[in-house]
Order: structure tokens, then sequence, then C-alpha cells
């Protein structure tokens, strides 16, 4: 929908956790939709605040009208960007893809730096932030996988993202075997970065590059009779949403009607009746953060649906707040502030239900909540994965 | 074995899906509620009105012209919907003061007085009369909120500002919800030595624990503290559809957020599922039984064109009054302006007339005849036939 649709009914100012802690912000309205009016294709831009949105696009999905604040303000970040230089922090996060396999690779010295007091300086002169710990690279990566070939009921390509490739190779694991137990094979493309951190630091060249590389390769595996699936739900923002109206990947609409979320993908085999997964008791009190980019994907909460078909799991569904990292916002040093307090916010809701672990389908969610709060941090396939007896919870922070 | 099949499938979540939702969802059935957006509802005061023209809204009720949608509503639910919001608030901790006996008045932004039924507790202790004195506290570079419109229509009222360190309303109502925030503010509100019988506020006192706030105010002041409503962003209006969107979820219900439903899956008299264009596929869901509660036209129920008025999801039956020239009276702020009758004209259990479909009831803003703005009846509306539309729901499940 164009900005003139708004009405200017300020629910999106109600929905925005920047506005509500950082007063530099002017919020979604008028950074979107009020400020579009006024700005040209031909003209430099100005409005350096539209850098302090953090693209959770809360904004879009309350809006009445089907105005899109977020996306309006994404395209003032590119132009602003486009006039302006960036910060260190910038350049390095939009090529977070090409730093995190640098970082696997020398793993052991990468963690020993981020982790060491004279690294962290090293990582506040640049602008980034400190306050929650670096992920943890991985040697072995998810990439280095051996691949499982059965004559299973579907055939899946699995694009797991950087953050489970990277960090997180373990959970990348756990959903490969989810999917495998319901006889499903799963292959692994050739993939890079989804692109959104690049188009979120202003770097649209290099967001299409990887689109581009991305859709070629989930192309051919479409045209092969695989159905894609996602775990990061950011990643599946990016191939669903940016790649068809922000990037113009030519082959988005191909590729945005055959992927799938791995929980909507399984909830849509048991509708379909292929599958009838036993699940058993998970004694457990868990807190469900809802990553903002799944609410913005409005394919509602299929995680939480399967998590409510396991005995006596206790989940409460907490969507009212951003976790404030959103991927790299939080971790520039200029937004620092808002992130924590966005995050403490998030944290205090969690606290209220008592809960003893946090669920997030986002590895960033996870990485902040669980940094603020403390508590253990799991992706909704660990707890999916130890109903069905296929691996257990380890009890770790 | 299907888990996206529901018993009832609501559109919209506004105050009458809500309602109609709790209710089903509290008495075993399998809800989802799919909505385009957040609903008009945010926008709102917060208080429910029932039937602002006479005393006694009951009364009131009765005295409406014989096609308003509340005369489709036994009398027995009206008292037992709003029965259960009072409870189902008190529940969420937005407790809410008054009585279907007697309406109530509440001091607004500009200085006048609004006349609704069920209030907010934080604006319970808003004077009944104009003797009492006020002192409004008013918040440094807070745009949406000028005391100096109460002051040049109350005698007896005058005002001190209070820089919060951030101007906008969503803003200082965070601000009030830490502890030393609220601290800092009480020392400097002792200070100002109030003499006044009252002390007013916007509404900005606190983002989900305005009762606690208003009620800690109180007692550490020594005066009667209650909170004025604004314009959006409401904060009222934002707490009682959170309570509400809770409570929902609380009961069992399922939301869908960001599903504008853009198809209807049909079998001959029967609905069988909505569809929404997401990003990639449709996604669908399917259900028994469906209530629509869209809401009017800023709400997105009703889509007004130049010579007509449709309903876009079910493409349902809709009345309008009159050929265009008579929408609108010459008055912009008349509130008999002839739009306000257009909407879907149902029968006694809220099933559209004139429309073949056996499955789908309706509720809300969306009725024709409701003439809200003229009667003063929004929310009550919204929350009895919303409750009506849930045992009509239930009856067709039997």
């Amino acid at each position: 929908m164009n900005f003139e649709h708004c009405i200017r009914c300020t629910i999106c100012v109600e929905n925005c956790p920047v506005l509500l802690v950082n007063p530099d912000f002017p919020g979604p309205k008028q950074a979107g939709p009020d400020a579009q009016r006024f700005r040209s294709d031909r003209e430099k831009s100005f409005d350096e605040w539209v850098l302090l949105c953090s693209q959770c696009k809360r904004c879009v999905i309350s809006c009445p009208c089907g105005v899109e604040p977020a996306e309006i303000i994404l395209k003032a970040q590119q132009i602003y960007g486009q006039g302006h230089p960036r910060s260190a922090a910038h350049l390095l996060f939009a090529n977070n893809y090409y730093l995190s396999a640098l970082g696997s690779l020398l793993a052991p010295v990468a963690n020993w730096f981020a982790a060491s007091e004279i690294g962290k300086k090293i990582l506040r002169s640049l602008g980034i932030a400190t306050y929650i710990p670096f992920p943890k690279f991985r040697f072995r990566t998810l990439r280095n996988e051996k691949k499982s070939r059965t004559k299973g009921i579907k055939k899946v390509a699995f694009f797991y993202g950087c953050y489970t490739n990277f960090y997180r190779p373990d959970i990348g694991r756990k959903i490969i075997r989810l999917l495998s137990s319901f006889n499903i094979d799963v292959v692994l493309p050739r993939q890079w970065c989804c692109g959104l951190p690049a188009l979120g630091n202003g770097n649209l060249t290099l967001a299409r590059s990887f689109a581009q590389k991305n859709a070629a390769s989930l192309s051919n595996y479409i045209d092969a009779g695989y159905d894609i699936v996602y775990s990061c739900t950011s990643c599946g923002q990016a191939i669903l949403h940016d790649y068809p109206n922000i990037l113009k990947i030519p082959q988005a609409k191909k590729i945005a009607e055959n992927t799938y979320n791995v929980h909507e993908y399984i909830v849509k085999l048991m509708d379909e009746g292929y599958i009838k997964p036993q699940f058993q008791e998970v004694r457990r009190k868990l807190a469900y953060h809802i990553p903002c980019h799944l609410r913005a994907l409005g394919i509602g909460y299929p995680a939480a649906k399967l998590m409510s078909l396991i005995p006596a799991l206790e989940c409460d569904i907490l969507d009212d707040a951003c976790c404030g990292l959103s991927g790299s916002y939080g971790f520039k040093k200029s937004n620092e502030h808002t992130a924590m307090q966005i995050g403490n916010r998030a944290v205090a809701h969690i606290k209220k239900t008592g809960a003893e672990a946090i669920v997030s389908d986002c590895g960033s969610c996870r990485m902040q909540l669980g940094g603020l709060s403390g508590l253990m941090t799991l992706d909704p396939a660990e707890v999916l994965s130890e109903a069905l007896g296929i691996t257990e919870i380890m009890d770790r922070k | 074995m299907s888990v996206t099949e529901y018993d009832v499938i609501i559109i919209g979540a506004g105050v009458a899906g809500l309602t109609a939702g709790a209710l089903l969802a509290s008495r075993g059935f399998q809800v989802a509620l799919v909505t385009a957006g957040e609903p008009t509802a945010c926008l709102s005061t917060g208080c429910i009105d029932v039937c602002s023209g006479n005393h006694n809204p009951l009364a009131g009720i009765k005295e409406l012209p014989d096609a308003h949608p509340f005369h489709l509503v036994p009398e027995k639910t009206i008292t037992e919907s709003l029965d259960n919001f009072l409870k189902a608030m008190q529940e969420m901790g937005i407790p809410y003061t008054g009585t279907l006996a007697e309406n109530r008045l509440v001091l607004s932004a500009l200085g006048t007085f609004k006349t609704s039924c069920l209030v907010p507790s934080t604006m319970k202790a808003a004077p009944q009369d104009t003797r009492d004195s006020i002192h409004i506290i008013s918040f440094a570079g807070l745009k949406d909120f000028y005391p100096g419109y109460i002051i040049s229509r109350r005698p007896n009222t005058e005002f001190s500002v209070y820089d919060a360190g951030v101007a906008s309303t969503m803003g200082i109502a965070a601000h009030f919800e830490e502890e030393d925030c609220l601290e800092r503010f009480i020392s400097w509100l002792k200070g100002q030595n109030v003499s006044a019988d009252r002390i007013a506020f916007p509404a900005v006192l606190g983002l989900e624990s305005a009762d606690k706030i208003v009620k800690m105010l109180a007692l550490r002041i020594g005066k009667p503290v209650f909170e004025i409503p604004t314009i959006p962003p409401s904060m009222p209006g934002r707490r009682l559809f959170n309570a509400l969107k809770d409570y929902f979820r609380k009961k069992g219900g399922t939301i869908y957020w960001g599903w504008p439903v853009s198809g209807v899956e049909k079998s001959g008299k029967i609905i069988e599922g909505v569809t929404t264009a997401s990003k990639g596929r449709p996604n669908s869901l399917n259900g028994k039984s469906f209530i629509l509660a869209t809401g009017s036209f800023v709400g997105g129920g009703l889509v007004a064109g130049r010579e007509t008025i449709t309903e876009n999801i079910f493409h349902l039956p809709v009345h309008v009054p009159g050929a265009r020239e008579t929408w609108f009276e010459n008055d912009y702020f008349s509130f008999s302006h002839g739009i306000g009758r257009a909407g879907i004209i149902v029968d006694s259990s809220l099933r559209p007339d004139g429309s073949p479909l056996e499955n789908i009831f309706v509720c809300g803003g969306i009725l024709a005849d409701t003439e809200i703005l003229k009667n003063g009846c929004g929310h009550g509306l919204a929350i009895a036939t919303g409750q009506r539309a849930a045992e009509s729901c239930m009856e067709c499940l039997r």
C-alpha cells in the first residue's frame, strides 16, 4: 500500500519498541508515511534518524490500513546510505557473512579475541557494542555436514542461514534430525547469507548479489521437486518479502511459493495427513518469545501450535515485546542503550511468567534475551525433538 | 489429524471479536482469530459506552429506534456480557468501574464531560460536576494535551508542568512504569503544594500498570487522582485492547496477526475456510463456523465507494441508507450523519439477512443502524453482540 493510505491513527506508534525508549526517534508514522511526502528520489536525504529504526516490522503488522511504515523507512535508509559515508560498524555488519566465515575458520582465535578485554576494547572502538557476549564461532559448521539421502515422503532443501551455520550448527543438526524423523529427505543446498544484514546496513549491491546467488541455487532445487525450508525467521523474511519487493529478484515469486518455515512445514504435513507425530510428555515451563520477523511473516505461530500438542508442557506465548537486538542493530554502540532498554522490557515480561527457559526461533533474539536474563534459551526444534524422543534438552545456560 | 481446523474462525480483533472469542474459547471450542491489523479500539478512550442518551443505560436501550441491533440481544445477555467484561478486566489487572443502572461522567481533554457506562478505574475519581477544584499536571513537550482547553471551561482549575525528559505519550507512559522515575515525580509533585480537591493527568500514567500507579499516587499525595483520556495514541484504548487480547489467549484462543482475509472457500451455503494472500503462497484456515467482526469504515469492515457501500470479505448485502446525497449532513459535527446507519442487517441470531450463507454471524460496529456517535453505544454494543454471536455459534456447532 502507498503511504497515502495512512490515516494517521498512530497504532504503529503504539507498537514501536524504539520510540518507547529513545526520544530521538520520531516513530514509524513520522519517519515513514509522514516524512515520505517530503522525500524526493532526486534529492539528497538529510533525515539521519531513519537509521534509528531497527526494522522489527511491528508497525507493518499492526497497521489496520495495510501501510508498511518499516518498508518506507527501509527505502529511506538506503537513500540516506547512498549519500552519506557509513560507519565502520555498518561496513563490518554488512559483510557479516564473510567475517563469520573467517571467524569459523579461525574459531579458537576469534572466540578468544571476542571474549578478551583487549578484543572488546577494539570492538568498541569500531563502534560495536559488547554488553552481551558475542556468539561463539564453531569450526565445524553445518555446511560441512554429510548429506543423508533416503527415499522419504518429501524432499526438502534446508536454508539454515548464517547464525545456525557459524554459531549454532548443533541446532541445525537437530532440525535435520527432526525432519528426518518424519521420513523427509533433507539436503543442504549451496547457500550464502540471505542478504538481510547487508540490506539493513545500507549495502544494497551486496544484498542483491547474495540474493541472486541464493535464488539461483534454491530455484534449481525447486525445479528438481524440492520444497525449501528455513529455520531463521529473518532469513525467511528476506527470502519471502525482500527478494520480491525490495531486491526485485526475478525468481523470487517462484521461490516464495515453495518456501516454508520449518514448523509451518511440519504443520502442513500433519494437516495433509502425511505425518502423525506422537509427542511425549515434556515437564517444563517455558516462555516462547515470538521473533518480530516471525510475526511479520503473517503465517501465525506454527511452532506454538506444535508445542501446544505436547502433553504437560507449559508454554506462555509472548509477542508484545521486541528483544531489541534486531540482528546487528543492537550490536552497534550507537544503538546499545536503546537495544538494552527494549531487551530489558522483554525480559521483564518473560520473568513475570516464571519460566525456566526462553524459547525463540531467532538466534539473535535468543542471544539478547539469554544474555540479559541469564536464562537458558532454546530453539523450538529442540523442544519438539525432546518431545519426540530424538534428542534431550541439555540443561545449559 | 488436522491442526489448523478450528471450530470457530473470527475475523477482526476489536472488542466484539475478542469478546466472542474469549467466551467460545473458555467453553472449550477451538477458536482462531484473524486480523489485518490492530483494531480501532486502540484509538478509543477505553470507556465502555452502552447507551449514553439516558441517565440509565438499560432504560436508554429500550428507547432506541426499533431497527437498532441492541434490540436483537436479550436484556439478560446484555447484562451478562458486561458482567463478564468487568470480571475479565479485573482478572487482567485493568479493573473497570460502573454499573448498567447508571451512567457516569468522564472529564474530557476539552474540559467537557463525556457520558459513559463502564470506565477504567483510572478515571473513577473524575468529578461528576463542576464544583470541585482541579489541579492538572501537564507534561513539557507533550503535543497532544493542552490544559488550557479545560481551564477555559472550568472554574477553579489550575495546572503545572512536569518535565519527564521525554515528550511522547508512549515515552511518558513508559517513564511511569520505572520505579525511580515514579519516585522522582512524586517528590516533585509533593513540592507543588497542590491545594485543589483533585489531581488530573492526561492518560499517560503507565503502559500496563496504570491502575496501580493511580492508586499509589492517590495514596502518597492524599488526594483523588484521575486520568483524562487523550487523542491517539490513547493509552486507555491500548490497555483495553491488550487486556482483551491477552484474556482471549489465556482462555486458549489463537491469534493470526497480519492476516488480511482475501478469499473465502465455500461449499453451497456453508463457509469452509478463509484465505489470505500472504508473502509466498496463500495461507488458509478451515473452520466450522465464522464470526465477522471487522468494524465499520475506519476499522475496514465497510468500504464506501462513490454510490455504494460494500463488505468485501463475504460480500454480504450491506444496508445503504439512501442515495449518496443523504449520507452526510451539512454540519460536519452532526451526530446524525446518514452513513452512521450503514452496515449489515441481521436476524435475531445475528445471521446476515438476505444472504444464503448459514454458518456466519455478525457483531460489533459493522452492524446496520447502530448510529454509534448519536447513541453513544460503541464498545457496549460490541460486547453484547459479541457475546450473542458466540452463543449463536455454539448453537450452530451443536
